[in-house]
Formats: C-alpha cells, structure tokens, sequence
C-alpha cells in the first residue's frame, strides 16, 4: 500500500513537471495559434543557458538565474524576429512547418554552441529528498509543482482576466479578425515566443537539476504532448489536470505493467492515451470547441 | 503550358505525360543517363545513387499524401520502417523470393499507415501530426518490445540477398539497377495516380473538404487513401532500404528521418512528383558533399571536435525548411516553371 501511495505521489509531482513543459505548448498556442514542435528544444537550450551560466561561467545562483531567463527570453525574441515575423498573415500550416524546422536547426546550434558531451547540470535544489514516514519525493519535483501550480493559476488569470491576455487569445482565434480590431498579432506572437522560452527555461531548472544534460533530453517536450492535447491547447490551468492524470496513469503503468510486458510500456503510454483522446474527444478536456472535424 | 503549337486535340493527347519531341528526348537520355551511370561513376556516388533512388520512392508517398492530399505525416520514416521489417522478417522466415517480399512490405507499412490514417476521419491540421508522432513512437516501442525472434529487437535483422533464377543481388551496381528498375515503376505509378480520379480529388480535398464533399467526392475516403498510398510508397521503400543494405535496425527510422523526407518535398516543391524526385536530388546532394567537405570543416573548427558536421548539417536542413517556408513556399519547382513559362512566352509578358 505505501509502493502505491509512492507511485501516486511521484507520478502525480512528474506529472506537474509535464505540466510545466506542455504550458510552454499552451502559452506559444494560446497568444499565435502556432503549435510549436520545438518545445523540447527549448528545454534543452534554456537548460544549457543555465548550465553555462552557472557551471561555466561561475556566477551564483541568484545572477545565473535571473540571467538566464532574460537570456532565454532574448533568444524566444530572437526566433520571432528572424523566422516569425515574416510570416505573419501566412497560413499557420507555414508557421507550424517552420516550428518543424527549428526543432533541427535548434537542435545543431545547442551541438554547435555547446557540443554533444553530457554535461552535468547544477543542482539547484538540494539533492536529499523530503521524507514524511515512509514517503519519499524527490525536493526539487516537489518545489517545482509548487511553482507550476502557482505559474499555471496565474497564466490562466492573465490570459481570462487581463486586457493584455485577452488580446492575445482574439490572436489565437483568428489572425484576420484580430488584426482588423487592431491587435498587433506581431506583438503577440513576439510575446508568446519570449514567454514560451522562459517557461521552457524554468520547466528545465526543474527538471535537470542535479541530472546530467545533453542535447537528448529534448524528449520530455515530446512527452509533455499527450499532457496538452488531453487539457485541450488553449487551457492553462486544465494543463495541471491533465499533468496530474496523465503522470499518475504513466507513474502506476510504469510500476505495475513495465515487469510484465519487459519495459518502456511507461514511455509510450502516455502516447497511447493521446491516440485515445484524438479518437474520442480532440478539443481535450477544456479546449475551445472549435476544431474542424471532417 | 506547352510551347507554341503543341494543340491537344483529344483527351489522351491533353493527358499525356510526355507532350513534344523535346520531352521524348529528354525523357530518353535520363533514362539512358540512369543505365549507364554505374559504368561511369565512382562506387561511392553509385552508393548515393542507390541511396536517391530509395528516397524518392519514399518521399513520392509523402508528397501524394501532403503535397497533394494536404495531411502533415511525421510518420513517413516509421512506415518506411514497417516495410523494411516487414520484408526483412518475410525474406528470413519464410524464404519469400525479393518479388514477393517486396510488394507485401509494402501492403504491411500501408495496413501500419492506414491504421493511422484513420485518425484523419476525425481529425485534420497539425492534430493529425500528432497522431503521426504518435505513429513513430509506437513502432520503436513495438519493435523494440515484440519478441526477439520476430522482429529481431534491438540487435535488429540481417538479410540474405535479393536471388532470382540463381543470380543475386550482391554488387553495388545489380542492386542499383533493381532499385531503378522498381523506383520507376513507382514514379510512373505516381503520375498516374496523380492525374487519375483519385489525384484530382485529393487536391480538391487539399482545396477545401466541405466543398468536395458537396460535389460527391467521399472525404474520409480520400483522406484515407491518400495515407494509404503514402504509406504504401514509404513501405516500398524501406523494402529496397532492407536488401540494400541487408540489415535493418530502428534507428534508421527516427523522426529525424521523416523531418529529412519533409525537408525534402518542401524545397522541391508541395504538389509536385517532379519537384519531389528534385527535392530528393538536391538535399541529398547537399547532405553528402557536408559529409565530404566533413574533415576539413573539422580541421576549420578543431575546438569543436568530430561531431561539428552532424550539428552543422542540422542548423544547415533546419534553416532550409524555414528559409524556404518563408521565401519560397512553393518550392523549386515552382520558381522553375516560372522560368519555363517566361522563356516560352518571350517577348511578351504574358
């Protein structure tokens, strides 16, 4: 009975650390209606922005990180002025192509910059695990789904409640439409790059610390996947949920199911349940139901 | 647009593929061009032949089904991967001659694309890019995790070569000339379908559904067509991949592989089997002379070790699927029928 209440508690903590990720997806999707493939790139590159900082060059914590993010945040800037910018106005099929390409392109500038040797990332939070009788968690999952639920409340109040917020969601309505009530879809899409690349940055402080950091540790932005489409691509807070139960599903499939069928069954799981919500539901669990079905 | 007085005065002439003298011609020395290739070439470029050859049977199914039918596939590489198992497993369990196997590794990566492409009856846009992703893991997860004795696991499979009539496909230049023989057959078949029925209504579907639904074509039945024959192509290919090079494994079918095949049908251009086989040519091109020019980029950067040329050819295809997104979205096929056009109609505008 405790293994269960382990397996609980830890998928649901990897479960908000999807979370986390897949609100990178949200926020990108939520203010351009451009689904972005190259999230777990942007993990990765926030995560070795990060390792340089603070491994490399030497600087504390608390300049490394804010550094960091306005790197990071810099770099999302950067990506909407050379490639997104440009398209504007062009079909979303375009932009979510050119998502394709960066994913690449991404990719061979963290090798080219940093170089394909597994790094070892700081620890930001320390290594010892909170034990409460029997339990253990790992801190930094713990302090992270702390934040994510802070974060995801917060996105979600920004983008309902805010006159900024709403603007960018007439964004990811329609392009046409907003620009004729004069919204800068420009500057929304600016926006939601430099968001979704510190959000990336913060999901990879979570996520790596203490861990080693190569350029293969892109695969969580694949596996936050499932996590955005069962909440639905334009809810923030329904991203938690869906982390929730995605991560206890893959948690308890991973303990109870991997010994019989030999392995891996937790990593492709998630991906099974994605096909099911596809099939049966694909606005996910509180998207906008506006998805054209054939 | 045909030249100055070249008049189709019947529907065959008006559906011809090859229309004046010029392009019989054209079309004659390619081919011989093809024949002769491997007694004029290096053994090096006759292998990057080959390699071509593969891919633009497999990159043809891509562009049926996204050029044409207009469905994102990120999948093309897992169903290249069926087929290639599929056949590896069919030509070492049940010693089927290469004829046989090579058909039915194409009908099993198309049953795998089909199953997938069902998901299109609900769904379309990027979402269906999901399900492809989703394609790509669950064939990695599946042979990697089916019994060893199926499919081989992770030490992959070992083909005997192709035989007929007591001759085998062992020499670089014999299996080069079975991959040309059956990749033309493919692009022929291609054209065909393109121009046929089936062709045009998927582009009406690419056009707009809802108005294709309403002048009788059966949507859901195009849609799954399309990935049906794209599948199809991927599994042939991933056929002639595995009596190439006689040993398939899972890493040669990687998202990463199907990103390649994307790359490749937009820099030659969406909705055109012309623009794919260029496509083909020109990024594999590129591809090889980066692995070439690999030592003295290496010898450039030393800090930077080895693996400088992988990571330089990633920003290099990751830059071209933008760059070309983004100036020329219609790829160059595009830009190359504009050049024809105005070069026939000069002097005049238009």
């Amino acid at each position: 009975m405790i293994d269960f209440i382990n397996y609980l508690i830890n998928g649901a903590l990897v479960g908000l650390l999807y979370a986390l990720i897949a609100m990178g997806f949200v926020v990108i999707y939520r203010a351009s209606k451009v689904f972005n493939f190259a999230q777990g790139e942007l993990v990765v590159f926030g995560g070795f922005i990060v390792w340089w900082m603070v491994a490399s060059l030497g600087l504390p914590l608390w300049v490394g990180l804010p550094l960091a993010f306005v790197a990071a945040a810099i770099f999302g800037l950067l990506v909407e002025r050379v490639f997104f910018s440009r398209l504007a106005g062009e079909s979303v099929f375009a932009m979510v192509m050119v998502t394709i390409g960066l994913l690449i392109l991404i990719r061979g500038l963290i090798l080219v910059l940093f170089g394909p040797q597994v790094r070892s990332f700081p620890i930001i939070f320390p290594l010892q695990p909170v034990i409460i009788g029997d339990i253990l968690i790992p801190r930094s999952l713990l302090v992270g789904g702390v934040i994510t639920v802070i974060v995801g409340f917060g996105l979600s109040w920004f983008f309902n409640r805010t006159r900024a917020g709403l603007r960018m969601t007439a964004v990811a309505e329609d392009h046409q439409v907003a620009l004729s009530m004069g919204i800068s879809v420009k500057r929304s899409i600016a926006f939601a790059w430099v968001l979704g690349a510190v959000l990336s940055t913060l999901g990879a402080i979570i996520f790596l610390s203490g861990k080693s950091l190569n350029f293969l540790a892109s695969d969580i932005g694949l596996a936050a996947l499932p996590v955005a489409l069962l909440a639905g691509f334009e809810a923030i807070a329904g991203v938690l949920l869906a982390g929730l139960i995605v991560g206890i599903i893959q948690g308890l499939v991973t303990a109870y199911l991997d010994p019989i069928v030999g392995g891996a069954i937790g990593t492709v799981f998630p991906f099974i349940i994605m096909l099911v919500i596809l099939f049966i539901r694909p606005t996910g669990m509180f998207g906008w139901k506006t998805i054209e079905r054939v | 647009m045909d030249p100055a007085g070249v008049f189709a005065t019947s529907f065959e002439r008006d559906q011809a593929l090859v229309r004046t003298r010029g392009q019989w011609v054209a079309l004659l020395l390619l081919l011989i061009a093809m024949i002769a290739l491997p007694h004029v070439l290096g053994p090096r470029l006759v292998a990057i032949s080959t390699n071509m050859l593969i891919m633009a049977v497999v990159v043809i199914g891509l562009q049926i089904n996204m050029g044409y039918a207009g469905q994102i596939n990120l999948g093309q590489a897992a169903f290249m991967g069926v087929g290639a198992y599929a056949t590896g497993a069919l030509a070492i369990k049940f010693n089927l001659p290469f004829w046989l196997s090579i058909p039915l590794g194409g009908c099993a990566a198309a049953l795998f694309g089909f199953i997938f492409g069902l998901s299109a009856v609900r769904i379309k846009g990027f979402y269906l890019a999901l399900t492809t992703i989703a394609a790509q893991t669950l064939f990695h997860f599946l042979i990697l995790n089916l019994p060893q004795s199926w499919f081989g696991g992770s030490n992959g499979l070992t083909l005997q070569p192709a035989q007929i009539f007591g001759f085998s496909f062992v020499s670089d230049t014999s299996i080069y000339y079975l991959c040309l023989a059956v990749t033309a057959a493919m692009v022929f078949g291609a054209y065909g379908i393109v121009r046929s029925r089936h062709g045009r209504a998927f582009v009406a579907v690419n056009d707009d559904d809802v108005a294709s639904g309403l002048m009788g074509i059966n949507v859901v039945r195009t849609k799954a067509t399309a990935f049906l024959i794209g599948a199809f192509y991927a599994g042939i290919g991933g056929a002639l991949w595995a009596y190439y090079v006689r040993f398939v494994a899972v890493d040669q079918f990687t998202l990463f592989h199907s990103i390649w095949f994307i790359a490749m049908v937009i820099v030659g251009g969406l909705g055109s089997i012309t623009g794919a086989l260029i496509g083909v040519f020109v990024i594999k091109a590129i591809q090889e002379s980066f692995v070439t020019l690999g030592p003295s980029i290496v010898a450039q950067f030393p800090g930077l070790g080895g693996d400088v040329v992988f990571a330089l050819m990633n920003v290099f295809l990751g830059g071209i699927i933008a760059a070309f997104l983004i100036f020329e979205p219609r790829g160059l096929m595009h830009r190359w029928n504009i050049m024809k056009r105005s070069y026939r109609l000069w002097p005049f505008p238009y």
